[in-house]
């Protein structure tokens, strides 16, 4: 009988903590959405938010630094299940294509480790940006002073290069989802060979439904001028 | 019905340090009522006779249930029908004309012996490890003292069909054996005669799958696409629930 | 030489226990030091080794495919029977004996068939406990379904895999004792010989199929489970690597061969449908439950059969057999179809096919439910023809299917030679001149399983074992054989192809030692064969070389032993004046084509001798009478 450290090692464990991870990240990343979305709503709604989650402190701290477990375990074991396929077949075709019917082949599927990797190199720049970014102060309607995350968004997605990067990253997430949610089901056991399809369409919608949840805000702020947009309501 | 002509790009190999190249056939006068293996056996004659080496493959049944053959035909193991075996893929699934090409399953858990045939000894570890159930011959109780319900006879008689033919290996981006792995534990798990043994032959199985060199799965489900008897890949969810009820 | 079938004496249904009462042990301590060479890992091969295994005996296996799991018993489809009686129908070991015996036509041991049908019942129990899948009723206890030649209902199935469930069963108990370190299991070696040391089996010579090297291996016992020889036909429905060669080795080193004549041939298979065809494929049996067969009744009738009349069909089974109609007999179902074709009312490009049509059965049942019973069955049809057999009538034929001969066995299983054990298909011992259906895997695992993990102690208990190697010089002898023999194949370099003499050879087979059989055929088959022999050892053309992966090689082989086998199964049917299950002869059936047996003349086992091969096959035939103590011999009747 293995430990528990070593049967998670195993290839079936290694595989069931990628999906419990990648469900974690979903998770994170529906609430992140959420946060966004906020940039819509009463001016002060973005940065009350962001002042909601620094009040927690060193929690706030015991969350990132479980965040960045987190990412850091589901990437490093996606980077080498990607890196041992080369091993498995040292040798390879010549022709290859998908049988197609079952299979769950797709740009999708297959590039889970490029979008990955594009996703952690995202993020560094992303934390970069908009959480060590250099932020004035706002104040509330009740007079609290708070970082001014909402003005650095704005501003960040004036810029047609940031804009357009980061929606072209949120493209990639959605592929990752794509696949990824299904096959988090599939790793964490769904059983049911009918309910796999229906779960799979439901994968790819939520995917899409989280790419653009993302990607409208650099685009509207873009394309909005701002806080000329008429969704955007600036103090 | 015409003759067809068709063109035939097959992977050589000496032997397994060979590094092996492919090469070019044209052949005449196939007939569409030939099965793809019947194509192969007329290419050999010719060869034969013209004396060059024949083309090896491996196949017993030809009826599709022994599980030899497992050759990847343009890119798709057992090509490109589903649910069906190469020996029983027939040449009228093809025009006049048309390329073929013709590789060996490629893993590194199967060393190619020669040409086509390669080495798929890795699946019986992976049974050998665990795929049973241990009952000595003489031990067994009368037949009818455990009823099994229908439906779940019936699934396990469904995950148990599995050839061993290693076309999900063969087709998996990632060369994994967790479809034949899974299949043989969806089998055995399943039934009370089964159960007493689970958790020691799921971990066992999984164990040697991947001394064996098999890569890991990431849920793509070409195995089932491939699978000459569509084994599903929701046997491999269920792989991981016995290993997770194993473990903890 | 003296073929005592060493059957213990008493009533028959205490002959097996009284053996086993009396059968001696080997202590468990002393089994350690015992190793048995099991060759192939079909049913009878792999229950046989894993049993032994068990029992704490050293066990090697060896096999020609790339994995014991793929013996060609895996290809078998409808069933296994038993005496259960779980369906309350009547049935009981004395009624599965008596349907055995007289379904093989008198032609075999009452003994060995009666121990047969007590073990059917153990059999279920092993594979159930081992997993196998068997179809089951609502309440979850086993069902069954019924085949031809029984009036009960006794065989137990798994869907239509059957086969492949219990092998893998047996396959898997097997892989449990390579586990457990007492099976080395060595795939993709070939037997090509025997190795005898003072008189009694002590090895085996094998190919390594990978490296091509030439193998030693020294054992206390030999067990040949190796097949049926049905490819002598060149077509027929066995694998493409089931053959003769292990046994007609043993056979040239001193093992009788017991009716080598006996072959039975399956009524309903695919049709040929052109030259470049490998192997044919079974149709199950079950079909004929629904479906009926006919031809049109005049020759030359060309008309789609859709569109041929009702009275211009000519359903013969049901106007020859009016009470056993479609279901009668394989033998008798074969016969018939080559009767009709003979005179012209075949049908299909061929003419080489009847048909098998479920017009009346879909219009009475619903397309549904045939359905639900031959889905899969049309499926594989419709595969294979392109034709669907839901709209027009399946064309079937017969082919070669199964032998009932094979080498001599005493009640032990085991043959002249001491040490060396045959079982399953191989040996001639349980179906007499004709095989039931469901009933080659019974046997297969009750010899496998039941028989000789105890019949091997017995032997060892009973003879002293020198200890020797493979460093003897009948090692080297045997080895020397078999390289000489694998080169003299490779230097010949002819213009003909391995598979062309194959082909030709299963031509005077099929026309002339086939379905049925006369004395001028025969006579000219012996001719054709030695002659093709002749040809064929001057023009055959091998590719490649020896000391690699060499499929032809390997056929080449095989080939050069069926056409000796050829010759000896002409000899056997010639001199056989009866017809009798499925050997007929022409000159000995009554004016409406009924087989005439003759029990004064010909109630014996014919078992023969090799003596050589010298242009013509040189052999002595020895009888071995069979003495029916228990049930009383009659003319079968299926009208
Ligand atoms: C299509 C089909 C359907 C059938 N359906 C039924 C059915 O429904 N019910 C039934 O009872 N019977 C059925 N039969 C018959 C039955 O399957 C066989 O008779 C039986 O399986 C034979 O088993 P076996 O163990 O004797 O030999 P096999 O299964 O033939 O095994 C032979 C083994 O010997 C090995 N071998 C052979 N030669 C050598 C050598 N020289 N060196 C090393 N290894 C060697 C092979 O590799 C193989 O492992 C069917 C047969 C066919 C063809
Ligand atoms: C926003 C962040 C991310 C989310 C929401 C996410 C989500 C997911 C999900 C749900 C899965 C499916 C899990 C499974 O198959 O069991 C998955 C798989 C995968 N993820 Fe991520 N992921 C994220 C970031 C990353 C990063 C940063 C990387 C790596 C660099 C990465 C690499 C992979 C890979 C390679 C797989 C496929 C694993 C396999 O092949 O089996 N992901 N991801
Ligand atoms: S699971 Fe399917 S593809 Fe894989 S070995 Fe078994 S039969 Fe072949
Ligand atoms: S040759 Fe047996 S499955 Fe194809």
């Amino acid at each position: 009988m293995p430990s528990l450290l070593e049967a998670f090692q195993s290839q079936v464990g290694r595989k069931i903590l990628t999906g419990i991870t990648g469900v974690l990240l979903v998770f994170f990343i529906i609430f992140h959405l959420a946060g966004n979305l906020a940039i819509f709503g009463d001016p002060d709604a973005m940065n009350s938010y962001s002042y909601f989650l620094h009040q927690f402190g060193p929690l706030l701290w015991i969350a990132r630094i479980g965040l960045l477990l987190i990412f850091v375990i589901h990437a490093w074991i996606g980077i080498s299940i990607w890196l041992k396929k080369r091993k498995a077949r040292p040798v390879d075709y010549k022709v290859y294509s998908s049988k197609g019917g079952p299979s769950k082949q797709s740009l999708s599927s297959r590039s889970m480790a490029f979008t990955g990797v594009v996703l952690l190199i995202f993020v560094v720049f992303h934390i970069n940006t908009f959480a060590l970014g250099d932020m004035g102060d706002a104040m509330l309607a009740d007079g609290t002073v708070v970082h001014d995350v909402k003005t650095l968004v704005i501003d960040t997605f004036q810029n047609p290069l940031y804009a357009f990067g980061y929606t072209f990253v949120m493209i990639l997430l959605g592929a990752h989802l794509g696949h990824g949610i299904w096959s988090a089901f599939t790793s964490l056991t769904l059983r049911s060979k009918k309910a796999s399809a229906v779960i799979y369409s439901i994968g790819v919608i939520a995917a899409i439904f989280i790419a653009v949840g993302f990607l409208v805000i650099p685009l509207y702020i873009y394309f909005g001028g701002g806080c000329d947009a008429a969704l955007i309501h600036c103090n | 019905m015409s003759d067809m002509t068709i063109n035939l790009k097959i992977w050589r190999q000496k032997n397994t340090n060979d590094s092996g190249h492919f090469e070019d056939y044209i052949l005449a006068g196939v007939n569409e009522h030939m099965s793809f293996l019947e194509m192969l056996d007329v290419l050999n004659e010719k060869l034969i006779k013209e004396g060059n080496d024949p083309v090896e493959f491996d196949y017993d049944c030809r009826e599709g249930i022994c599980g030899s053959c497992n050759m990847v035909i343009n890119g798709k193991a057992h090509g490109p029908k589903h649910k069906t075996a190469a020996c029983q893929l027939h040449m009228r699934t093809y025009s006049d004309g048309d390329t073929i090409v013709i590789e060996p399953p490629r893993a590194g858990a199967f060393p190619v012996i020669k040409d086509l045939v390669v080495d798929r000894t890795a699946l019986d570890r992976i049974i050998e490890a665990g795929g049973y159930i241990s009952v000595k011959t003489g031990a067994a109780p009368e037949a009818n003292l455990i009823p099994v319900e229908q439906d779940v006879s019936n699934q396990a008689f469904d995950y148990a069909t599995c050839i061993g033919c290693g076309a999900c290996v063969a087709a998996c981006p990632n060369s994994s054996a967790s479809l034949f792995t899974a299949s043989k534990l969806s089998h055995l798990n399943r039934l009370p005669q089964g159960r007493p043994e689970r958790s020691k032959r799921t971990i066992a199985m999984v164990e040697q799958m991947e001394k064996e060199g098999f890569g890991d799965c990431s849920n793509y489900a070409e195995c089932e696409a491939v699978c000459p008897v569509g084994i599903s890949i929701s046997s491999i969810a269920e792989m991981r629930r016995e290993y997770m009820k194993a473990i903890f | 030489m003296n073929l005592d079938p060493k059957i213990p004496s008493g009533p028959l249904e205490s002959k097996w226990s009284t053996y086993l009462r009396d059968v001696k042990l080997v202590s468990p301590n002393n089994k350690r030091k015992y190793k048995i060479i099991v060759v192939g890992t079909g049913l009878a091969g792999a229950s046989a080794a894993a049993s032994l295994a068990e029992l704490g005996y050293n066990v090697l296996t060896f096999c020609i495919q790339d994995s014991a799991r793929r013996a060609h018993s895996i290809a078998a489809q409808g069933g296994i029977n038993a005496a259960k009686n779980y369906q309350n129908d009547g049935d009981s070991v004395w009624r599965l004996f008596y349907d055995t015996i007289k379904g093989g036509d008198y032609r075999s041991r009452e003994a060995n068939v009666y121990r047969l049908a007590e073990n059917s019942n153990h059999i279920i129990d092993q594979a159930v406990a081992q997993g196998v899948p068997f179809g089951r009723e609502y309440g979850g206890l086993l069902d069954n379904r019924s085949f031809g030649g029984a009036q009960v209902s006794r065989t137990f199935y798994s869907r239509g895999q059957t086969g492949q469930q219990l092998l893998l069963g047996a396959y898997q108990a097997m892989m449990k004792e390579v586990h457990s370190g007492k099976i080395q299991d060595f795939p993709r070696q070939e037997m090509l010989d025997l190795v005898i040391i003072d008189g009694k089996a002590r090895g085996i010579i094998t190919r390594n199929l990978v490296t091509g090297e030439i193998q030693k291996w020294e054992a206390d016992a030999v067990v040949l489970c190796t097949g049926g020889y049905g490819n002598v036909f060149y077509l027929s429905t066995n694998a493409k690597n089931s053959n003769a060669t292990a046994a007609w080795r043993c056979h040239k080193r001193g093992a009788v061969f017991a009716n080598p004549c006996f072959v039975q041939i399956h009524p309903t298979c695919i049709p040929v449908s052109g030259d470049y065809q490998s192997k044919l494929t079974l149709m199950s049996e079950s079909l004929r439950n629904d479906g009926r067969v006919w031809v049109p009744r005049n020759k030359g009738d060309k008309r789609p059969p859709n569109e041929i009349p009702e009275d211009e069909r000519y359903y013969y089974l049901e106007e020859r057999y009016p009470s056993f109609g479609n279901l009668v007999p394989r033998d008798v179902a074969s016969r018939s179809a080559k009767l009709v074709t003979d005179e012209g009312l075949g049908v299909g490009e061929t003419g080489l096919a009847v048909y098998l049509d479920f017009r009346d059965a879909i219009k009475r049942d619903s397309r549904e439910v045939i359905e639900a019973k031959y889905g899969n069955l049309f499926d594989m049809y419709q595969n294979i023809t392109d034709e669907n057999p839901y709209e027009i009538p399946m064309r079937i034929f017969p082919a070669v299917h199964y032998t009932m001969g094979g080498l001599w066995v005493d009640y032990d299983l085991m043959s002249n030679i001491p040490g060396l054990f045959v079982a399953g298909e191989a040996n001639y011992s349980d179906h007499g001149a004709n095989r039931l259906g469901a009933s080659a895997l019974m046997q297969g695992l009750s010899d496998g399983y039941f028989i000789i993990p105890y019949t091997i102690g017995d032997y060892f208990a009973r003879e002293k074992l020198e200890k020797i190697s493979t460093g003897h010089e009948a090692f080297s002898e045997a080895a020397d054989s078999v390289s000489k023999l694998l080169d003299k194949l490779l230097v010949i370099k002819g213009d003909k192809t391995i598979i062309e003499f194959h082909r030709e050879l299963g031509k005077i087979m099929w026309d002339k030692v086939g379905i049925s059989r006369s004395k001028e055929g025969l006579e000219s088959a012996i001719v054709e064969i030695r002659k093709l022999r002749d040809e064929f050892w001057q023009n055959v053309r091998v590719p490649g070389d020896k000391n690699y992966y060499n499929k032809y090689l390997e056929f080449a082989f095989r080939v050069a032993d069926y056409f000796e086998l050829a010759e000896l199964m002409a000899i056997d049917a010639l001199d056989r004046n009866e017809s009798c299950g499925c050997h007929l002869r022409d000159e000995y059936q009554t004016a409406e084509g009924e087989a005439i047996r003759n029990d004064k003349d010909y109630a014996f086992v014919s078992a023969y001798e090799f003596l050589g091969v010298n242009g013509k096959l040189e052999t002595k035939l020895h009888k071995e009478s069979l003495n029916f103590e228990f049930v009383e011999l009659k003319q079968r009747s299926y009208k």
